[in-house]
């Protein structure tokens, strides 16, 4: 089953984390789970790569992130998108269904 | 993007603690995976190993995490730094070495560059600046490079041009400010109410100048400058409306200019010399009148036309000039040239200081080279450590990131030191105080010079840290790492490996050559210029200028009777042996000169008349300065005013007009209707303008019968000059109290004064030179040392096969000498090039005199061999059994 997963393009994560978090906040292995779960186990997420893209995503303002007790009562941090990240979110899913679109018209015609 | 910031400074300066979040996030990360796996149903320990793999390396993703925040430059930055001031404590002496060079080379750069950015770049304190000019007459035919226009020149100027928004008309004198305790002299400008709004003075109490106090018949009415107000007349508030006396006539004052204020002789040089205006009056009688076209003693002031080019300006002056020339009959080589005012201020020293800046560049790149040697040493001692390093994972780009943070590192310490260094410098140079050098009280460091320093330090940094940075970074791992350090690139006592370091010496050769002859030339103009004969004796000599120009001085006898009681006053001063007086003394700004007829010698059409200088002398003048005469006899006590008129030239005059010596009862006259004078004496030339200057014909008149009231009072004395001076003070204050005394200075002083450009330039760039030349020293003597040790074994197995001590002295001498040859040669090449650019500096000498070059090439060689000299005495005592045992 695994060998069936497809690597995320580059610059795809940040849109998948987006629109996960555009859902409600939660925390980084909720985030993984999610990806797994909603793709039907068809991404391939490395689990670590979550983490740096999530730091990333922090620094440009699009997510903030607070410490928080989870639904087991620990102590974990919390993502929520931001109004700016909003934005973003909207703003790259217009642009990936153009590209998907366009690509996906040129392999009609070929 | 704000936030962006805000997240990487706390990136920066928290970062531990951030490092610290990122691990408990994992940790939680772990957690709830492995527990999904104990879900379902794998054991506890298989669960948690499950889970590691699937999030992969944790301290990958923690370094993954870090690189996300943005701060990987600066955390390495940091990183550099620290270990650089680590390896900059393990050699403190040889940093301290560079960190002095450094200090030296960019600490003079920066004095020098806030002498031209005050000079050259700061715009004059004036409202635009670039569009004010400053009009001079000039006629080159006829020896008068630039001589003052007149009031009916002005006004035609005023009436007829095209091109200027305003124009305003001045002149300076000298006035006595009475009833006071003491007679004050105080320097004054008397002008058209324009002047003062185009130069943007402002009144801090009452009024400036109104428009219709240019016309005749105004109430008299002074302006005080800030700085006058506060000293004479203590800030007094209520001084608006007073009247104050000047010349013994009262003058109301009606205002007091702002503080800011600027104005001196560099900006308007006027007739009278004055040094800085203190009052400003309306314009005198003369310049009132617009037919007066004979006095020429006044300064013309033009504001452009916005859009108006100075070009222009010139072009449509020139077709005004071309217009009087005819009307006037004017020679054919009269013109009126419009100068920019910052020309003005600094034209004649610009070239002087782009040559000192210039040097002090090269200098500067010397100081680089030889740092870039120094580093290149400690790179060779380090071979190893940066061997581990790249062995450990370290790549090329981040080895030569780290070096060049050292050397910027490095410059930057210099930087700091060289302000410090500059500050000196414009301290000295303040101390030195070279006449003639103009707004050097502006000088200082601003935030122009700071960015200045900042940049070159940089850009050193990067000069002298790339090559060895590059070089080093170069390692080949096994052979350093098997050499223990010592470098694998030991190539004997030969450079055949180490080019580099051969390329570098010859530079700073290369580059102090062409700096040392330019030094050795300026010394040679300077001695030439102190031998110039002055024409007169200046040891032991006082003079001051003294003003008997008051109301009671209106009649020409009292004026007379002054100075011949001075001198019989002063002539009875203990220790005085001659005394005299003189309306322009040599070597002053005092000017006097007009049109004269020679009997029996008509000037050819459309040539004007003879212009020479002209001054009045008391019978004893010459005497007193030691001035010889030539032919016939000196004034004497008969000349009176009631005699025929008598004169005395000077053999410039004689020689040009009686070269069989026969001017003795020959007559002259100035214009067509006035009386013959005879001439009854011919006295030798003296340099009035300067040594470097040509001095004119001079026609002397007998003051009894030319009876200026400001004259120079000189006296030679046999024993202390300055109790002379306060004595003769004295004596013109029990004389008349009225009278004030001013630019007083013995004639060596006034010498000396003369020559303060030349010497300020001799001694800066001699400085400089000097510099070059000890820092391309030390070049050549690390690197020969460098090649001793690093050819100890090589010299050692030459003796052990019986090579004898000159055998290696001169192996020794062949690798320095060779070095120096070539830079030499090179150095030469560019100093026949460079030196022409300060031909205007030179004085007697031309700019490719052989003397110079060869002295300096030999002076060059000498210093080479001296350096060589040390490390070949190391070569010689190599003892060959231990030296092979080290190996």
């Amino acid at each position: 089953m695994a060998e069936e997963r497809l690597e995320l393009p580059q610059g795809t994560l940040d849109l998948l984390i987006l629109k996960a978090l555009a859902l409600e906040p939660m925390h980084g292995w909720a985030v993984s789970e999610r990806l797994q779960q909603v793709s039907r186990e068809a991404l391939q997420v490395t689990q670590g790569s979550l983490y740096p893209a999530l730091h990333r995503l922090e620094r440009r303002g699009w997510v903030k992130a607070q410490w928080a007790t989870s639904e087991n009562n620990r102590r974990a941090r919390y993502y929520s998108l931001t109004a700016a990240g909003l934005k973003q979110l909207a703003k790259e899913t217009a642009a990936w269904r153009k590209l998907a679109a366009a690509v996906g018209h040129v392999l009609d015609m070929a | 993007m704000l936030s962006d910031l805000l997240y990487r400074l706390r990136a920066l300066f928290r970062g531990k603690e951030m490092d610290a979040e990122v691990d408990e996030e994992l940790r939680y990360h772990l957690e709830r995976e492995a527990e999904k796996y104990r879900r379902s149903g794998i054991s506890g320990e298989d669960a948690g190993r499950r889970a590691r793999v699937a999030l992969g390396g944790r301290t990958q993703v923690l370094q993954q995490s870090r690189d996300s925040r943005g701060t990987k430059f600066i955390e390495d930055l940091l990183q550099d730094l620290r270990y650089a001031v680590r390896s900059f404590a393990k050699t403190p002496v040889l940093t301290a070495l560079i960190v002095l060079s450094l200090a030296i080379g960019i600490g003079a750069n920066t004095a020098i560059f806030s002498v031209t950015s005050t000079l050259l770049l700061k715009p004059l304190p004036y409202p635009h600046p670039d569009r004010l000019a400053i009009l001079w007459l000039r006629s080159p035919g006829i020896g008068i490079p630039q001589d003052w226009p007149s009031p009916g020149q002005y006004h035609d100027i005023a009436t007829q041009n095209n091109v200027f928004a305003d124009t305003a008309l001045a002149i300076g004198d000298s006035f006595t400010l009475t009833e006071r305790t003491k007679a004050l002299k105080v320097d004054g400008i008397e002008a058209t109410s324009t002047l003062l709004p185009m130069l943007g003075a402002k009144a801090m109490l009452g009024r400036i100048f109104l428009p219709e106090e240019d016309e005749p018949g105004k109430p008299q009415t002074v302006v005080l400058t800030y700085g006058f107000w506060k000293r004479e007349f203590a800030g007094d508030p209520n001084i608006v409306g007073r009247a104050i006396t000047l010349d013994g006539k009262p003058h109301t004052v009606v205002g007091v200019l702002s503080a800011s204020f600027r104005l001196n002789h560099e900006v308007i040089p006027t007739v009278a010399g004055i040094d800085k205006p203190e009052i400003f009056m309306p314009p005198d009688d003369g310049a009132k009148n617009p037919t007066n076209y004979g006095s020429e003693n006044y300064n013309i002031v033009a504001r452009l036309k916005p859009g108006v080019t100075m070009q222009q300006a010139q072009a449509d002056i020139s077709v005004i000039a071309a217009r009087l020339r005819v009307e006037k009959h004017r020679d054919r080589s009269f013109t009126i040239s419009v100068v920019p005012l910052m020309e003005q201020v600094v034209g004649n020293v610009r070239t002087a200081v782009l040559i000192l800046f210039g040097a002090v560049a090269l200098v500067l790149l010397i100081a680089c080279t030889n740092v870039a040697n120094l580093l290149l040493s400690r790179a060779t001692a380090r071979m190893r450590e940066i061997a581990i390093r790249t062995a450990l994972g370290a790549g090329r780009g981040r080895m030569v990131r780290q070096l060049l943070t050292e050397s910027i590192l490095l410059s930057l310490m210099g930087a700091v030191a060289g302000l410090g260094i500059t500050e000196l410098s414009i301290l000295i140079a303040r101390r030195m105080h070279p006449g003639n050098i103009p707004r050097l009280d502006e000088l200082g460091i601003d935030f122009r010079v700071l960015g200045f320093t900042f940049a070159i330090a940089i850009l050193t940094g990067i000069l002298f840290g790339l090559a060895p940075a590059l070089r080093a970074s170069q390692v080949e791992l096994t052979g350093n790492l098997k050499a223990g350090g010592k470098g694998a690139l030991s190539g004997g006592l030969s450079l055949r490996h180490d080019r580099l370091r051969g390329v570098l010496v010859i530079a700073e050769l290369a580059i102090s050559l062409p700096l040392l002859v330019g030094a050795g030339l300026l010394v040679r103009s300077f001695v030439r210029l102190a031998n110039v004969p002055p024409g007169f004796n200046p040891g032991n000599v006082v003079s001051m200028r003294v003003g008997a120009y008051g109301p009671e001085f209106k009649d020409a006898t009292a004026r007379v009777q002054f100075y011949q009681e001075l001198a019989e006053r002063v002539g009875h001063l203990p220790g005085v042996t001659g005394t005299g007086a003189i309306s322009a003394l040599p070597l002053t700004s005092a000017v006097g000169w007009g049109g004269m007829n020679v009997e029996g010698c008509v000037p050819p059409a459309n040539e004007p008349e003879l212009q020479v200088d002209m001054r009045a002398a008391t019978p004893t003048y010459f005497g007193a300065l030691q001035i010889p005469l030539i032919s016939g006899r000196m004034f004497a006590e008969t000349d009176t005013a009631k005699m025929p008129p008598v004169v005395i030239i000077d053999k410039k005059m004689a020689d040009r007009f009686w070269p069989h010596g026969d001017a003795i009862g020959k007559r002259v006259r100035q214009g067509d209707k006035s009386p013959w004078m005879t001439i009854v004496g011919v006295v030798g030339s003296v340099k009035q303008y300067g040594l470097d200057v040509n001095s004119r014909m001079v026609v002397y008149f007998p003051h009894t019968q030319a009876t200026f009231g400001t004259m120079y009072v000189v006296a030679r004395t046999t024993t202390d000059p300055a109790s002379t001076t306060r004595a003769m003070i004295h004596a013109v204050n029990t004389l008349n109290p009225s009278v004030p005394v001013y630019d007083v200075a013995t004639m060596e002083q006034r010498v000396q004064d003369s020559m303060a450009r030349q010497r300020f330039a001799m001694t800066m760039l001699g400085g400089f030179a000097a510099f070059a030349m000890i820092l391309a020293a030390i070049g050549i003597y690390g690197v020969m040392s460098f090649l001793v040790t690093q050819g100890t074994a090589d010299i050692a197995i030459r003796v052990a096969l019986g090579a004898g001590r000159g055998s290696i002295l001169s192996l020794v001498f062949r690798q320095g000498m060779r070095l120096a040859m070539l830079g030499i040669v090179a150095g030469l090449i560019g100093a026949f090039g460079l030196t022409r650019l300060m031909n205007s500096l030179l004085f007697g000498v031309k700019a490719t005199d052989p003397l110079t070059f060869a002295s300096i090439t030999a002076l060059l060689l000498f210093v080479a061999l001296f350096a060589c000299l040390v490390p070949a005495g190391r070569a010689v005592r190599v003892d060959p059994m231990t030296a092979l045992r080290m190996e």
